[in-house]
Formats: structure tokens, C-alpha cells, sequence
């Protein structure tokens, strides 16, 4: 259908809509009109990806001066296929109408494991070994000497795409990874490098987030993308923790004896370079006092994407005269290095701030601030030089310097810790220096800064002014969205007692209680009894989880809940997981039924959908509030209270939420789905936790589901699914929560739509 | 009747049979018995019908060998020879003992089928009852006329029934019992040994290696609930439990599952991440990972419990449909042995398109494609259920004769006058009256219809099977025609006569008692 939205031509794939994606669209026009920033909240399962895609692009056809590129992040690689494949979708669907084809060019990117098609490459298994396999045949070095040594291997789809590829772009089309591989195939180019080139032309450009978030990969790979562009974040309820992560540096003592390795090979290359080619040294020491000039151009005619790691200041100077010989450089790092062995060695945990860190490297071993700041540039310029094969080998003196970099650049946001021991084991010493990030909006602020309009979305982002708060910027729109529906399909209960009256919770004080795991128990065998095929039930963390099924399996409860369905268990092995969730799948498609013990902040919690007989009960086992002894989440914490006046319990209790409506939004994709969400902790009910929902699970908990017991659940239950599992058709929903093309122009129903966006 | 050619095995004289002195012939495929002087032998029994042969105690007086047939019946040889008598019996039980077994696998898979025939088709069972049971007719007449039913049919028709999965719990059925000193019972059935068997196929093969040679079956079973392979919390220790070896094959097998990957890319976990940090980078907030050194007993006997409960879950899931997916798995493990990475691709996005659509789909935004249909709206589902009105298909009336005919009495009504002059007279519209009320002439066919409501269910059971049961001895009695031999002769004048004569007796019988239940 063609839809007005405000005055632009919107082309919508499908013959309905629900209101709530017309009403997510007005938002969001109003947010690129604005040219500002946008929060938007909508469920899951109501078509957000599509509402986005068929806005943007019209708004691109219609301004293509105002908007040139779409970035849309996702987090997993399914999901970037996903958006992908609903794009070509939609472009088909403009196709038809318009008679046409259009000229547009979207494409997905993601990293070399997932793109390579060289044969011996691509069979590696691990992405970081087929980085540097990658790296190795296709280094500009190695490249050269090819060219005396034709029996050096290279990579012949890079070379094929470095002759030829660069000079016709992309034909116009829909690109997922499947396609690009198979384009490269027909070509023989290489469709990794061929798609990072391509995105700079493309409009469309579909990645994860790491592309844009993680400087050490955005640099490499958007710097250079367009600044009209509008940037999506989807699923984006745990972006801080991806910009935190991304930023944040740990130092064991391995690290360090790597680190030692790779400067004395280091040492040893330059020695021999010296004797054989001491031209390249010194043409690289005349480089570095030229500086950093080109950069600091690039950046300031605006091209370039800051990179946080490379501060403003830095590009204005030359690499200081300390380090700029190679040898020089190494004996800096070398003492580096023994300084921080050194403070390995403490008997105790220390906490510092980077200022106190950089005193204490300065009386110790005099090393200055300026150097330390250059330290990550200048390895990567030595390695350059040096015609290091295999870069993956380099990752721990890699990982020294950019920390050395961050802690000379950044007085705030950052903590030191230096634990000797594990809290669990004291008497075995493992010390680790812990340089974390506790501001994410370090990581994120040259992206708000850089592009015009950047939309972060997801299905569960309440209460949503917290985010504005952590990543600092400022929305111009912020919108949550409820989900209309014509037969609640979802129903969320908060199990707050036993049978037996014993209050359930996951609270320390009361996690080895007997009563509480049996109540438990009883609770997941009961509703194994009356659900159809799928429960999915989350605890709060893996130690919890196995605990829990160790007793169960003591009192017997497992095998009772083994007469009605099948147990799969989550594992701290991915690949095992892999197959049981696969299996798990499988005897919900065959009628046999089965559950899945998970845990909250997982991989199978964060990444996978429950779509209908997938799941048709999500039970939530405690709170799953985050490991609040840990050191480095206090200092967080500390942060949150002093920057942003974010007191320590609301961020625990919302980090927690979160992560509770995401566990048990996996079981409700879409209005046709139906399936129970049960609260197991009777924290549930009081208003702050309950208050921090997202509103359209929160609107559907009645005061009367508040605090129920495991017998009075089942009932409610058994009603719920009763209803539920009677014929549903498309004409039940026609007009009240799927609207035709009539319906949504009636005033009466423009009326309604406005109240479904939710304005903070 | 007896054919020269047979090859005796053993002849032993001077048993008695019924208290008359003969001679016992073993050959190769009966076993025989004649009376002194004469050549003819009044008992023959092929080694097939027999179930099982019995021998007296070796204190008693009489020695005797008892065959014990199939069909329940059972004759009795007495070795009356006094010198050798025990010496005869026990040659005869030898050969006998290495003869049947031969015989007793084709014989079982007879009465298996026949078993099984009964057990899957109940009105034959009940047949069987009538006839057979009640003896109108003898067993062997009866499977007789069924015998191609037995051999000839082609087997698949039968196996192709949907097989039975495995209770996920069938672990949990073997409660142990406490028998008060000190020890505990575990009560196992065909159906749990079964089970087992085909969850853990390691533990069939320690079965077929160890049972009948080493161990017997009673000491396997108690092993195997010992072993800490059955205590799945417990660690192997690595003991020389025969078990030891099984839960090691199951990590192995739990391993090339894990390794083969998953077919569907959409719940893959490994390669759900797409780009994951380097090693170094991010922070752990969730506990730090404890190394499997100094891991505590009590963690790692809880994740092997969770180990045990995938692979579990997996077996049972497998074993429910391994049958079926046999060729399709074959299909599918060369395609991806010597398949490359380079080559899954190629295998790969079929399965990955279809997810991704399907992940993709809103199948309440589409406009139902499929052409319309209607509904089917039961005002009355009573009338639905119980068959069409009868209807005279050249009466069928057509809308328009409707309207017409609708138009025709609307038009006879309005121009309706009384003419009170030519009513009926009153005796003929009492009879009318009477003939229209319940119970009249008129109304009768309402209530024959209900015949199947007069007669309580049980007369009606009893009267199907006299019908069946008839109906099956009439079929004997026209598959005599032609009379061409001697036996069929026999048969028709003889017995056939008889049983039909025994048939109509039961349904007197059955008719009698109806009536006299009926007054």
C-alpha cells in the first residue's frame, strides 16, 4: 500500500498495517525532519524493521540531497540477513509499482569469516584465524614481493578485485552475504573487500554494530562514510555495554609474557632489517616527523569518522622524537612492559584513576604522558614497516599499546583495578589489571556527532530517558509504542509465592533454600503439565542455573517434569548449546514438547526467537540483576552516581528489567503469537521493578496477577492457553489492530493512532 | 500319509503312548509314535507345533517325556524299556533339545504373526473367539483359510504403522524398592529394557557381548544399576565398571553431534556473534571464568549432570525417530563428508533462505492469497453428525420452484375463502387426527427409524458376532466347492455339516435368550 506520512510518499510492502507501525513512522520522520537524534521503543514482532526501511528509503528518494545513506546496526548476524531480506522485500514491492527499477544499492558487511570464499581460507573455523590467514595473503608487503616471487601465495580473488573491481561499482541491487559470495564467486573478486569498498557508494549499508562502535574496527572500516546519513541502532537496549566493552582493556599476566615475545621478535626484525634495507627505517622516521598531517586534514575537511582512540590533539602533532626510531621505540615498550609487570606483582587489589596511574608510570620509570599517547600509532606504523606477516601473532603487544593510548588520553571515564587473586580462589594467584570503561558515551559520541540523525530502537528500551542519560546526547524524539492487539495474546503473571505460602525470590539471602528451589520446580512442573509444546525458562546466572538443577535432579523434580517433556540444558559451550537448542526445536516441531533451562544475559537469551510453538511459556526464575560484588561494576556504578546522578539502585534494577523483558519478550514475535510470561520472584510486584517494563508488557499485568501462588498461575494459565489455542483470523483483527489502506485515513483512527505513541 | 523318504534320526522302542506299547521315531521335521505291529503312526507331531518338552523327575517311577504343542494340548511318552529306559529318554530329550530350537524360530514367527493379526484386527480376534475358542471350528481350519493372509501379503503394510517414540521419563519409571535388608529391587519390564536399548544403543552392544557368555542377565541388569554410568551425578572415576566404556561412547557420541553443527544457521550460537572481541578487550561482568583446574567437585559433577541431560533428551529424541530418517541422514552425512566449507555453502542457503523467509513473514499483514473459501457454519451439529436426511434427488427443488410455489400459496391464501358447507365430516377427521398423533399410522416411521435405539447394545453385539461368525463358516463351506478331493469331501459332510449345525444351535440359543429377556 502507499501511505501519506506528513507529506511523503511511503511505500508499505503489504496490503495492512498495524497503527503502531504507522504511528512509529510518523515519529521517525519527524526525527529525520529535525535532523536530530531519535529513541524509539516499539514490541517486537510489530514489524519495526519494515516500518523503518519503507520510511527511510522513501525519504531518501524523496531528499536525496538531505539523506544520502542509510546505516542500519544490528546485533547478530541472523538479524543483518534478516533486514536484508525484508529490504528486498520492499525494493521488489517498488519494483511492481513503480514500474521501474531503481537504481538503489544496499548491501550487508560482515567480517572476513562470514564473506571469504578463498578455499583454504574460509574452511578455517575461528574468525580470528581466518583474519590473520586473510592478512597474511593479502598485506600490501606481501602483495610486493609477489611480484619478484611468484610462488609466494596470495590471495587471487583479492588480486583479481585489486585490478579490476575498484573501477565499476557494484551494480545497483540487494546484496545479502549469500549474494555478495556468489557475485565474487562469478566474478573472482573478493567479496569482503569488495562490499567494504562498496559501502561507500552504497544506500543502504546493513552491519554490526562493532562496525561503528568498536574504534579499532570503525577506523578501519567507516571512517570515510558520508555525514548525511542516517544511522540505526536496532535492538539496541544493551548499546552501552557494547561501547563499554569495546573500550575496556584486560591485562593478565599471560598477556604481558606474550607482549615480551613480541618485542623481542620485534627487536630481532629490526636488527636484520638494519643490516639488509636500512632505507625503509629511515623513510619511516622521516614519515612519522612529517606527522599525522593527512589525518588531521581528512578530519577536519570532515571525512574522516573521529576515532576515539586517536584523539584531536594527537593528529596536530608529530610522533614526539622519543619513539620515532624503531629501537628507541621498542626499549620504551620494553619498559612499559616491566612496569606493568611489575605491577602485577601487589598482594592486594589497587584502584586508581588514570591520572594517578600516569603519576605513578612517571616516577617510577619516567615515561611521560605525550609518548604513551602516541603508542598505538606508532605500532601499527613499526608493523607496518616491519612487514609483519601475521598480525593475529601481535595481538598482545597490539592490545599494550592502544592501552597505553587510552590511559594517557582520557583522564574521566575510565578505572584502574589490579585484582591478585579471583575472589572465589584466594590462594591461587591470577592477578589481572582491569582497565575498564565505565562512560559509554566515550565510544559512541564521535557517531552523534559525526551523523545527522541517529535512531536508536528496540523492543524493550524503557524506561527509555536513561539511555539519553548513559550515552549523553540529545533526542529530539523519544517514543515508546504499544502494541495494539485484538486479543491479548500475551500474559504476563507474577508468581510470587509457593503452594505452600513460602515467598519466592532469588534473592541472596534465600538462594539455598530448600523451599524456595522446590517451589520452584514445582512451578516449572506444573506448567510442563498444561503447556503445549515449547517453555523456555531463564535463570539468573549460570552458577544459579546449575545449582538449581542439581537439586532438582536430588529431589526427583527433573524426572517427573521428564514425563511430560523433554529437558534441554543450556551450556557454557556454544556449540553444545547449539545442538541442544537445535534438538529442543525439533521436539517442539514433532509434538513431543520440551523445555529449555537458560540463563538471562546468555547467548540463547540475547540472540535467539521463540516464535509460536517455539514458545509457548517463558518463566523467569529470580531477578537477574547483574554479579554486584564484582569491583569493576561498582566503580561503575560510582561513576553513574557522580556524572550522571543516576542513583545505583534504579541502574541495578533497570539493567535488570532489561534484561528480564528481553528473556521474556523472546516468546511473543508478532500477533499471531501467543505465549505466557511468568514473573518467578515475588520482587515483580512492587512498583519500581514492575514501573521499569516495557509499557506494553507492563499494561497487560492487572493488579489481581500480582502475587499469585504456582496453583492460582496454572489456572490463570490454563485459561489463557485455552483461549488462545481457538481459531484466530485476519478479519478478528481487521480494524482494531491491522488496519486497511480506508481505515487508516478515517479521522476516527488518526484520532486513535496518536495515542498510541507514548511521549517522555 | 508317511513318506519313505524321510530321514529317521532316532528309534526308540518299547514307549508306551496312552497305555499301548510302541515305538518313537524322531525325524527330521516330526516326531512320531506308531503302536507295535503296525505301520501307521497314531501320533505325529511336527517339531514346529511344539512349544516345549517336559521330563519326569528323575525319582520317580515312570519315565516320561511330555511334548507340550502350541495349541495347548500335550501327549505323554512313557519309556518302558526297564534296563535303558532313562538311557532312551535321555537320548530322545538330547535330539529333541537340539531339534526344536531349529524349528521354534519359524514356528514363533508363525504365531507371532497370528498373534499379532489378532491383536491388530478385533473383529478376527472376536471370530476367533466364536469359532475357534468355542470349538465349532479347529484352529488350523481356521487359519487355514487365512494362511495367504499370513504368508503371501507383502509384510510392509504392517510395518509401516507409526512406531511408538520413548517416554522421556522411562529412567524415572524404575523406582527402586526397598526390600528391607539392606538392599534394593528394581523391577524392569520388556518395555523399560526395550527403552534403554534403544536410547543407549552402547548399552545393547555391552548386552549382546556380555549376557549370555559372561555374565547372566539378572547380574547384567544389576551392574548396569550399580554403575555410575546409570547414577549420572556421580564422576566417572574410571573405574572397570563394563559401564565405564559406554559413558565414554556417549561423550563421543554427544561430541560429533556437537561437532556436525547445526542445520539451521538461525539458532547457530557460534556464529550468531559477528564480530567478537579480541581477546584482551571488554570486561567480564558476569564472574570470572573459573579454569577447569581448580574447579570444585561439586561444579563438575553438576555440569555432567547437565550433560547428561542433553544427551539424554537427544538419544530419546533420536531414538523416537531414527526409523524414519534413516536414508535422509545417510543422504545427508555423505553430502557433508565430502563437502568442503567451499561445497556447505553450496548446501547451505536452501535451508537458510526458507528460515530467513519464514523469520521475515507477517502473515496477518499479507492479504490471504489462497482462494477464498467458505467457512463451514453448523447451525445444527447434531444434524451434521448424523448423515443426511433421506431426499429424493429428482424431487430436488430448485430456488425458483421455491419462490414460485412460496408465491403460488402466498396467492391461494390471500384468495382463501371458507366454504363451511364442505368441511370433512367429523369421524373422518378424528381418524385423521389419530393417524397424524404419535403412535398413528402416519407417524410410525419416525420411530422405525430408531431401530438401532430399541435394541439395547449388547443383543446387537452378540447378534453382529453370530453374523460374522456365520458368515465366516459359510465362507469354509462355498470354498469347498468344487468337491474334487477326498478331504474336501470329508469336510463338507463330515464336520462342516456339523459345525453349521453347532452355529444355528448358538443362535437358537441367542434368539431364546432375547426373547425371554424381552418378556
Amino acid at each position: 500500500m502507499k501511505l501519506n506520512i506528513e507529506g511523503l510518499l511511503v511505500y508499505f510492502p503489504y496490503d495492512y498495517i498495524y497503527p503502531e507501525q504507522y504511528s512509529y513512522m510518523l515519529e521517525l520522520k519527524r526525527t529525520l525532519d529535525a535532523k536530530g537524534h531519535g529513541v524509539l521503543e516499539m514490541p517486537s514482532g510489530t514489524g519495526k524493521t519494515i516500518s523503518l526501511l519503507s520510511l527511510i528509503v522513501a525519504y531518501q528518494r524523496a531528499f536525496p540531497l538531505e539523506v544520502t545513506k542509510l546505516i542500519y546496526c544490528s546485533r547478530t548476524v541472523p538479524e543483518i540477513e534478516k533486514v536484508v531480506e525484508e529490504l528486498r522485500k520492499l525494493m521488489e514491492f517498488y519494483t511492481k509499482e513503480t514500474g521501474e527499477s531503481n537504481n538503489f544499492l544496499a548491501l550487508a558487511l560482515s567480517s572476513r569469516k562470514n564473506l571469504c570464499i578463498h578455499p583454504e581460507v574460509s574452511s578455517l573455523r575461528f574468525g580470528k584465524e581466518v583474519d590473520g590467514k586473510c592478512h597474511s595473503l593479502t598485506a600490501s608487503y606481501v602483495r610486493a614481493q609477489h611480484h619478484s616471487n611468484p610462488n609466494l601465495p596470495v590471495c587471487r580473488f583479492y588480486e583479481e578485485f585489486d585490478s579490476v573491481g575498484r573501477q565499476v561499482p557494484l551494480p545497483a541491487g540487494i546484496y545479502n552475504l549469500d549474494d555478495l559470495k556468489a557475485f565474487g564467486r562469478r566474478k573472482g573478486w573478493c567479496p569482503y573487500y569488495l562490499a567494504r569498498y562498496s559501502i561507500l557508494h552504497a544506500n543502504i549499508v546493513v552491519y554490526s554494530y562493532h562496525y561503528l562502535l568498536d574504534p579499532k574496527i570503525a577506523d578501519l572500516v567507516s571512517k570515510e562514510l558520508a555525514k548525511k546519513s542516517v544511522v540505526v541502532f536496532d535492538e539496541a537496549h544493551n548499546i552501552d555495554n557494547v561501547c563499554i566493552d569495546s573500550m575496556s582493556v584486560n591485562i593478565t599476566r599471560r598477556t604481558l609474557d606474550r607482549c615480551q615475545t613480541n618485542v623481542d621478535t620485534l627487536q630481532n626484525t629490526i636488527h636484520k632489517i638494519k643490516e639488509t634495507d636500512a632505507a625503509k627505517l629511515r623513510e619511516e622516521y622521516r614519515r612519522l616527523v612529517e606527522g599525522l598531517k593527512e589525518a588531521n586534514v581528512a578530519r577536519e575537511t570532515d571525512i574522516y569518522l573521529a576515532n576515539p582512540v586517536l584523539p584531536d590533539e594527537i593528529l596536530q602533532e608529530a610522533v614526539p622524537g622519543s619513539i620515532r626510531t624503531a629501537e628507541h621505540f621498542v626499549g620504551f615498550m620494553r619498559r612499559f612492559l616491566e612496569y606493568l609487570k611489575s605491577r602485577l606483582r601487589v598482594q592486594h587489589v589497587v584502584q586508581e584513576s588514570a591520572p594517578q596511574f600516569l603519576k605513578d608510570i612517571f616516577e617510577k620509570v619516567c615515561i611521560d604522558r605525550k609518548p604513551l599517547r602516541f603508542c598505538a600509532e606508532r605500532l601499527q606504523s613499526l608493523l607496518r614497516t616491519l612487514e609483519i606477516a601475521d598480525i593475529a601473532d601481535f595481538s598482545a603487544v597490539t592490545l599494550i599499546s592502544n592501552f597505553a593510548t587510552l590511559v594517557s588520553t582520557y583522564s574521566q571515564g575510565f578505572t584502574i583495578i589490579i585484582e591478585p587473586f579471583e575472589d572465589r580462589t584466594p590462594t591461587i594467584a591470577n592477578p589481572v589489571l582491569h582497565f575498564s570503561c565505565m562512560d559509554p558515551s566515550i565510544a559512541i559520541k564521535p557517531v552523534f556527532q559525526r551523523f545527522q540523525s541517529v535512531v536508536i530502537t528496540s523492543g524493550t528500551l524503557s524506561p527509555l530517558d536513561i539511555y539519553p542519560r548513559i550515552l549523553d546526547f540529545r533526542p529530539v524524539t523519544m517514543a515508546s509504542f504499544t502494541m495494539t492487539l485484538a486479543r491479548t495474546c500475551l500474559c504476563p503473571l507474577i508468581v510470587g509465592r509457593g503452594n505452600d505460602q513460602v515467598a519466592l525470590s532469588s534473592k541472596f539471602e534465600t538462594r539455598e533454600d530448600f523451599a524456595v528451589i522446590r517451589n520452584y520446580g514445582n512451578l516449572l512442573l506444573e506448567m510442563s503439565a498444561i503447556v503445549p509444546d515449547g517453555i523456555v525458562a531463564f535463570f539468573t546466572s549460570y552458577v544459579y542455573m546449575e545449582n538449581i538443577v542439581a537439586s532438582w535432579y536430588e529431589q526427583g523434580i527433573l524426572e517427573n517434569i521428564q514425563r511430560n517433556k523433554l529437558i534441554f540444558i543450556e551450556t557454557q559451550d556454544a556449540a553444545e548449546t547449539s545442538m541442544a537448542l537445535e534438538k529442543y526445536q525439533e521436539a517442539c516441531e514433532n509434538g513431543r514438547g520440551a523445555i529449555l533451562l537458560s540463563v538471562a544475559r546468555g547467548k540463547v537469551s540475547e540472540g535467539i526467537d521463540f516464535v509460536h510453538h517455539y514458545g509457548r511459556a517463558v518463566i523467569m526464575f529470580g531477578v537477574p540483576y547483574v554479579y554486584t560484588q564484582s569491583r569493576i561494576l561498582k566503580a561503575r556504578l560510582e561513576y553513574l552516581r557522580d556524572q550522571f546522578q543516576i542513583r545505583e539502585n534504579d541502574f541495578l534494577t533497570f539493567d535488570a528489567m532489561r534484561h528480564a523483558a528481553q528473556c521474556v519478550g523472546r516468546a511473543i514475535r508478532g500477533k499471531t503469537d501467543y505465549g505466557l510470561m511468568i514473573f518467578a520472584d515475588k520482587r515483580y510486584a512492587r512498583a519500581d521493578k514492575r514501573g521499569k517494563l516495557p509499557r506494553w508488557i507492563q499494561e497487560h499485568i492487572n493488579d489481581g496477577s500480582l502475587n499469585l501462588t504456582v496453583d492460582e498461575a496454572v489456572q490463570l494459565s490454563k485459561h489463557f492457553l485455552r483461549q488462545m489455542a481457538q481459531p484466530f483470523r485476519q478479519e478478528d483483527q481487521l480494524g482494531l489492530s491491522l488496519l486497511t489502506l480506508e481505515q487508516l485515513e478515517s479521522e476516527e483512527m488518526l484520532q486513535k493512532i496518536t495515542q498510541i505513541a507514548h511521549q517522555t | 500319509m508317511t513318506s519313505l523318504s524321510e530321514e529317521v534320526l532316532l528309534v526308540v522302542k518299547k514307549v508306551r503312548q496312552k497305555k499301548q506299547d510302541g515305538t518313537l521315531y524322531l525325524m527330521a521335521e516330526r516326531i512320531a509314535w506308531g503302536p507295535e505291529g503296525k505301520d501307521r503312526f497314531t501320533v505325529s507331531h511336527l517339531y514346529a507345533d511344539i512349544r516345549c518338552q517336559k521330563i519326569s523327575p528323575d525319582g520317580k517311577a515312570k519315565v516320561q517325556l511330555q511334548l507340550v504343542l502350541h495349541t495347548g494340548e500335550s501327549t505323554t511318552f512313557h519309556f518302558a524299556n526297564e534296563s535303558t529306559a532313562l538311557k532312551d529318554r535321555e537320548a530322545a530329550k538330547e535330539l529333541l533339545q537340539q531339534l526344536l530350537p531349529k524349528f521354534k524360530k519359524k514356528a514363533n514367527k508363525e504365531l507371532e504373526e497370528k498373534n499379532r493379526m489378532l491383536q491388530e484386527d478385533p473383529v478376527l480376534f472376536q471370530l476367533y473367539k466364536d469359532l475357534v475358542v468355542s470349538q465349532v471350528i479347529s484352529a488350523e481350519e481356521f487359519w487355514a483359510n487365512r494362511s495367504g493372509g499370513i504368508n503371501n501379503t507383502d509384510p510392509s503394510p504392517y510395518n509401516n504403522k507409526q512406531e511408538v517414540g520413548i517416554s522421556g521419563a522411562f529412567l524415572a519409571d524404575i523406582r527402586p524398592q526397598t526390600d528391607g535388608c539392606n538392599g534394593l529391587r528394581y523391577n524392569l519390564t520388556a518395555d523399560i529394557i526395550e527403552s534403554i536399548f534403544r536410547t543407549y544403543p552402547a548399552v545393547k552392544q555391552k548386552y549382546s557381548e556380555n549376557v549370555p557368555h559372561n555374565l547372566t542377565e539378572k547380574e547384567f541388569w544389576t551392574r548396569f544399576f550399580q554403575s555410575h554410568y546409570f547414577h549420572r551425578d556421580r564422576i566417572n572415576t574410571g573405574t572397570q565398571d563394563i559401564f565405564s566404556e559406554c559413558a565414554k561412547q556417549d561423550e563421543k557420541g554427544l561430541k560429533t553431534l556437537v561437532t556436525q553443527g547445526v542445520k539451521n544457521p538461525l539458532v547457530d550460537l557460534q556464529s550468531l556473534e559477528d564480530k567478537t572481541l579480541d581477546e584482551g578487550y571488554g570486561i567480564c561482568t558476569t564472574q570470572p571464568s573459573t579454569s577447569n583446574a581448580n574447579k570444585s567437585v561439586k561444579d563438575s559433577s553438576n555440569s555432567a549432570i547437565i550433560k547428561r541431560f542433553n544427551h539424554h533428551s537427544a538419544m530419546v529424541l533420536a531414538a523416537g525417530s531414527r526409523r524414519g530418517e534413516l536414508a535422509s541422514d545417510q543422504a545427508s552425512e555423505t553430502s557433508s563428508t565430502d563437502g568442503n566449507s567451499r561445497d556447505s555453502d553450496f548446501f547451505q542457503p536452501p535451508v537458510k533462505k526458507v528460515k530467513l523467509q519464514e523469520a521475515i513473514e507477517f502473515e496477518d499483514l499479507q492479504r490471504e492469497n489462497r482462494p477464498k473459501t467458505v467457512p463451514l457454519n453448523l447451525k445444527k451439529s447434531d444434524r451434521y453428525a448424523h448423515g443426511p436426511v433421506p431426499l429424493q434427488s429428482q424431487q430436488y427443488t430448485t430456488s425458483q420452484d421455491i419462490i414460485n410455489s412460496v408465491n403460488y400459496i402466498r396467492h391461494e391464501m390471500a384468495s382463501y375463502k371458507p366454504s363451511l358447507t364442505q368441511v370433512l365430516s367429523s369421524t373422518a377427521a378424528t381418524s385423521a387426527i389419530a393417524a397424524l398423533s404419535p403412535g398413528g399410522v402416519l407417524m410410525q416411521g419416525g420411530a422405525q427409524q430408531a431401530i438401532n435405539q430399541m435394541v439395547p447394545t449388547e443383543v446387537q453385539g452378540e447378534l453382529k458376532h453370530l453374523y460374522v461368525a456365520a458368515g465366516e463358516l459359510l465362507r469354509h463351506f462355498w470354498s469347498c466347492f468344487p468337491v474334487n478331493t477326498l478331504f474336501l469331501e470329508e469336510k463338507l459332510t463330515g464336520h462342516l455339516e456339523e459345525m453349521l449345525q453347532t452355529a444355528y444351535s448358538k443362535f437358537q440359543v441367542w434368539q431364546t435368550r432375547r426373547m425371554m429377556r424381552k418378556t
